[in-house]
């Protein structure tokens, strides 16, 4: 909402934001939280620089939480223990991953590994969980949002498998 | 670092260097613990009080309260809880120590002693042996009474004590975690969920368990105090100071297996001091009341509060007391066991990771 009385001072809190704030700001789980909320956040969340080639996390290791780039580039391979080793993304900065970890411990479905030297923060289950018991309200901002980023990840895999059933059929009938 | 300096000589000499260092650091802290040992009992004190009052600090925030406001609302009400308790128990735990040092001193014991040699006279003919008794149960006495004297006289040198215990407490509980961040950053990107993950699994399972261990020992001290209580109301105060029985049962519940008799045990001495009417009736009822507290807490309370992930084995227990009284005596020995548990939790926690992660 703009407000004259108002504008110049939440442009000079926005002005004041550290590159981490304004990065988090712009991470759909976060994009509902105000500059309060996001400065509570920043207590919680863990910042590791990783050097190239240094695993963030390996394929089948319990899910923790969500990671983000600040600064770098990150690969999300998929190595199975007999198998060969497939890139599925490569990610820069302000791109998010790990996301699912946020919800359940469930083994990681595939391995992130630094490209380049890397500044990366992590947002972790058992922190949201102690978030969701002090601040409640921030919390169910952050679940909510998350559901989104959720939902909309499976309507895509809905439509992608829609998509692929509709070949394999054209496929057949050809 | 350039590849050439990670041959195997150079990654063995690294090893060794640890190794020697990790000695060196134990060897350390074995060398200076006598003179650390009261500051880490004041910070091992502090985290078990921010451990309890961490969730209420939660609540509070949860409705609105500044951190920093709600953790000074509570440590003052408790504070305030405390002082008073303090006030009202001291002269009375002063009077009890007097009276009891009068009891011993008076014809009671004598009496009791002729009691005895009578009985031994004629089950075993040996009166002597009831003398003896009688001379080991008064100097045992003597000394617990010579210990609680000079604990009263030092009150003042535990002031100082006192006084820090809530200052540390309050900035492990606002500061909880940039201290865990601090911690954790100083792990190697290698460990660090594996540590992370493991840090919060321990640190769930011991806060449970302690804040569990807290509520339990409050509702057993309740009942205690309620059953003592109602012994008073109906035959006329046979038990002498039952609100501080009942809060030394509570307490004392602490210790799994041993600890209801370091609840009854002063209940029963106290009232056969007290000398009323119909001693063993009373005792018989003293008994029910502690082992009635004890169905209670075995089969309501402590189901419910305590976490099972800890469960010990009695030997483990006995173990654990004994050793925990060598090292800090009877702070020791009550926070032996939950302190094994803390170590049982990480040990089971720390294996679990190591299997999970893949850490090549």
């Amino acid at each position: 909402m703009n407000h004259p009385l108002w504008d110049p001072i939440s442009a000079k809190n926005k002005s004041e934001m550290s590159d981490i704030m304004q990065i988090l700001a712009k991470v759909p789980i976060f994009s509902d939280l105000d500059s309060k909320e996001l400065k509570e956040v920043e207590k919680i969340i863990y910042h590791r620089k990783y050097k190239k080639g240094e695993p963030i996390f390996r394929m089948g290791d319990p899910g923790l939480g969500m990671y983000i780039i600040i600064n770098g580039a990150v690969e999300i391979v998929e190595e199975p223990e007999n198998g060969i080793r497939t890139k599925l993304a490569e990610l820069e900065k302000g791109a998010f991953f790990g996301d699912l970890a946020l919800l359940d411990e469930k083994p990681r479905s595939a391995s992130a590994i630094a490209m380049v030297d890397s500044d990366i923060i992590g947002f972790f289950r058992p922190d949201l969980v102690d978030l969701l018991y002090r601040k409640p309200r921030m919390g169910i901002k952050i679940l909510w949002a998350l559901s989104q980023v959720v939902g909309e990840r499976l309507r895509k895999t809905d439509e992608q498998l829609t998509n692929l059933q509709r070949e394999m059929k054209a496929k057949r009938h050809e | 670092m350039n590849n050439t300096s990670a041959t195997p000589t150079s990654q063995l000499s690294k090893t060794i260097w640890r190794i020697f260092l990790i000695i060196m650091g134990v060897a350390f802290i074995f060398l200076i613990f006598p003179y650390i040992k009261t500051v880490l009992l004041m910070l091992v004190i502090a985290w078990l009080i921010s451990v309890i009052l961490n969730p209420l600090v939660d609540y509070f925030e949860s409705i609105g309260f500044n951190r920093a406001l709600a953790i000074l609302t509570i440590m003052a009400i408790i504070l305030g809880g405390i002082i008073a308790l303090i006030i009202g128990i001291i002269p009375t735990v002063i009077k009890a120590v007097e009276s009891i040092s009068a009891t011993l001193q008076s014809d009671l014991i004598s009496n009791l002693t002729v009691q005895l040699e009578q009985f031994f006279q004629e089950k075993f003919n040996n009166p002597d042996l009831a003398r003896d008794l009688m001379t080991k149960i008064g100097q045992i006495g003597s000394q617990i009474l010579v210990k609680v004297a000079s604990f009263l006289k030092n009150v003042g040198s535990y002031i100082a004590f006192v006084g820090i215990v809530p200052i540390i407490t309050f900035f492990l509980i606002k500061d909880r975690r940039l201290f865990k961040r601090a911690l954790v950053s100083q792990v190697p990107n290698r460990y660090f969920e594996l540590f992370l993950n493991v840090l919060h699994k321990v640190d769930y399972q011991v806060t449970k368990y302690i804040q569990g261990q807290a509520i339990d020992a409050l509702i057993v001290g309740l009942l205690s105090v309620i059953g003592l209580f109602i012994i008073n109301l109906i035959f006329d105060n046979p038990v002498p100071y039952f609100v501080i029985i009942g809060m030394v049962a509570g307490v004392a519940n602490l210790i799994p297996y041993l600890g209801p008799y370091v609840g009854a045990v002063p209940a029963i001495v106290l009232t056969i001091l007290n000398n009323p009417n119909n001693v063993g009736y009373i005792i018989f009822w003293i008994i029910v009341v502690f082992v009635l507290v004890q169905l209670i807490d075995n089969n309501l309370v402590s189901p419910m509060v305590v976490s099972k992930s800890v469960n010990m084995h009695p030997i483990t227990v006995v173990i654990a007391v004994v050793i925990g009284g060598n090292i800090a005596g009877v702070f020791g020995m009550l926070f032996a066991v939950p302190f094994w548990g803390i170590i049982k939790v990480t040990m089971r926690e720390v294996s679990w990771g190591l299997r999970s992660y893949k850490l090549k």
